[in-house]
């Protein structure tokens, strides 16, 4: 029964997994930008969550377009203002520019809200959905459906829209795009937005499970690295696929193993699959190696 | 060196004035301990520690192209093996600095082939991921390093100005080593494979370079040097524990103090680092409660206007700088 209760717990993580990776796959797919600030976006959606909840009573779900709205235009205006000028350049530029934007972004975080933990308490915050002997929290629930959800949004919006079209032709081949008539400067910038304001939804559906403070982006930062990898860059189902396999495997770790390991098999399953499977579970071909 | 600068002197001139400007700075930072206080000499210490991490990241990144982000593990794994060897095995500390060297070479021997197959960006988080990876271990393996409460080292021997004397000779030593090392790097076989692979690694192959032993070497060098600098921050510190050694903020700014000075130089990593920890030590002391974000501002600023280091900056400010000290240069062309 402890098991099931551990898998279980542990799918209805990987639904918040997916769901981060799937926007920092985007940028990483459409602009080879590794956005190390991935984790304080997020968390700047969860601050916008907790502002709107504790002073004026909005329900936590409800704030999910606040907290999105506010990510995409930091997102768009950062793309315009800033990341459009080292596109295409030097890896090391982008490294040490979101980077600067991390601590950037961390020290606003501290300096707005404070270092102290916060969580968000809501009227269904303890109640739980048992059947036979395991519980399942209705948050842990309704996070995963919501994850789940935003996440194929994202996936039509992208495969059916105009400007999604317009994105999905950059990242194959931008000058083809150019040619055809696409602003390649714009579609960055939306591309940004688009993935800045996944990150602050996610953020929303992370206050409303998690306790968290400025400092601890880094940790989903990574593990959106890990679910990307592990899925495959721009694959949506190999993004669920792998979120859940993560989940999963860090519960049963933390579960049955040592908590403490909780993080170390992350970035064990990590580098073994960068070295095994350099283009994911699901993935294909790549630019990952050197050599096939 | 900036090409108008060249014109403007011709090319012993040069020499003689860079070797000149190199040997006072020497001669400056053999004396700084007989007139500095304690503030300015720890100040000047971290600075050096920084220019040979710099360094070392240089080797790898500057000068194979392998943008080693993660390196920190070997910093923190070098202070990791000198507690252990002082603490636990009461050994000396010349031991510690010495296994911390072994202990990072033997690291990179172990994944170095494995992980730098991979390139670009699968290869810099994939150091990150193992940085974190070893600062977790580290974390659980409680008996032998402690844990999260870390391991504190006896202190030293001396009085605490001649710690602190001690140490920055050190470090000035290390840092020197790591100088004289990147010149040999430079000049060596090795050091010509390397920039053959990081400007197109499937040529350098197919003209018969043994690839992956070449980038292996390299990144063992940066790894011992970067073991060295942890070993010696950890008794100068006297205690160490996973978030402070295995610190990515350290990795980046290293990274920083490397693009700062320019890839693939000699002494640029050595004027980055005092060039950043100069300034970072005034935004610490004017603004504690923002430090962080003035520090990520500077860090983005440096990206976008100084990508390719002081060097390139003044080159491509060269006319107007040309303009202003020799007018007459503008129209010698």
């Amino acid at each position: 029964m402890l098991f099931a209760q551990v898998v279980l717990n542990g799918i209805l993580l990987g639904g918040l997994y997916a769901c981060m990776a799937i926007s920092f796959s985007l940028i990483w797919g459409v602009m080879n930008i590794i956005n190390l600030a991935h984790g304080s976006m997020m968390l700047v959606g969860a601050y916008v969550t907790y502002v709107l909840h504790r002073r004026f009573g909005i329900d936590p779900i409800l704030s999910i377009p606040a907290s999105a709205s506010v990510l995409f235009c930091i997102g768009y205006l950062l793309q315009r203002i800033v990341f459009n000028r080292v596109v295409h350049t030097s890896i090391f530029l982008t490294l040490v520019l979101t980077f600067g934007l991390d601590m950037l972004l961390i020290n606003v975080n501290i300096a707005l809200f404070t270092a102290d933990v916060r969580s968000i308490t809501t009227w269904y915050s303890g109640l739980a959905l048992e059947i036979g002997g395991v519980r399942l929290a209705y948050t842990r629930i309704i996070v995963f459906v919501l994850a789940l959800a935003m996440t194929s949004a994202l996936h039509l919006f992208l495969k059916h829209s105009r400007t999604g079209r317009a994105i999905r032709a950059t990242s194959q081949d931008t000058r083809a795009a150019q040619v055809m008539g696409v602003d390649i400067a714009r579609t960055y910038a939306v591309t940004f937005g688009l993935g800045a304001a996944m990150a602050g939804a996610t953020g929303s559906l992370i206050a409303v499970v998690y306790t968290f403070s400025p400092v601890i982006g880094d940790t989903f930062t990574l593990k959106s690295f890990v679910v990307v990898i592990l899925g495959g860059l721009g694959n949506m189902f190999g993004a669920i696929v792998a979120g859940i396999f993560l989940g999963v495997a860090e519960n049963l770790v933390a579960g049955f193993v040592d908590p403490g390991y909780r993080d170390v098999i992350s970035f064990w399953l990590l580098i073994t699959v960068l070295l095994v499977r350099p283009t994911g579970f699901l993935g294909r071909p790549s630019f990952a190696v050197t050599r096939a | 060196m900036p090409p108008d600068l060249q014109r403007l002197l011709n090319p012993r001139t040069y020499r003689t004035a860079a070797a000149v400007v190199v040997l006072c700075g020497l001669a400056l930072l053999l004396v700084a301990p007989l007139y500095a206080n304690l503030y300015w000499l720890r100040i000047l210490s971290m600075a050096m520690m920084f220019a040979t991490l710099a360094q070392g990241i240089n080797l790898i990144a500057g000068f194979a192209g392998y943008p080693a982000f993660g390196n920190v593990v070997f910093f923190g794994c070098g202070a990791y093996t000198t507690a252990i060897v002082m603490v636990k095995l009461g050994g000396p500390f010349w031991l510690g600095i010495v296994l911390a060297a072994l202990v990072s070479l033997a690291i990179v021997l172990i994944i170095g082939p494995a992980l730098l197959r991979l390139r670009g960006h699968y290869f810099a988080i994939a150091t990150v991921g193992l940085n974190e990876m070893v600062k977790a271990l580290v974390a659980n393996l409680t008996p032998l390093t402690g844990g999260g409460m870390g391991l504190s080292i006896p202190l030293p021997p001396w009085d605490p100005s001649q710690t602190a004397r001690v140490f920055y000779y050190l470090l000035l030593a290390t840092m020197l080593v790591g100088v004289a090392v990147t010149l040999w790097f430079r000049r060596s076989r090795l050091g010509l494979a390397c920039r053959a692979i990081r400007d197109d690694e499937v040529k350098a192959e197919a003209m018969g370079l043994r690839t992956t032993a070449i980038k292996t070497a390299a990144w063992a060098i940066s790894a011992m040097l970067t073991g060295v600098v942890g070993a010696i921050y950890a008794y100068w510190f006297s205690y160490v524990e996973p978030p402070a050694v295995f610190d990515m903020l350290i990795a980046v700014k290293s990274f920083v103090i490397f693009l700062l000075g320019g890839a693939a130089t000699v002494l640029g990593p050595v004027l980055g680092a005092f060039f950043v920890e100069y300034v970072s030590t005034t935004l610490w002391s004017h603004l504690l409660d923002y430090h962080l974000g003035a520090l990520g501002i500077g860090v983005m600023l440096i990206a976008l206007y100084m990508p390719n280091g002081f060097v390139a900056f003044l080159r491509s400010r060269a006319h107007t700088l040309g303009a202003f000290f020799a007018p007459q240069a503008q129209h010698s062309r």
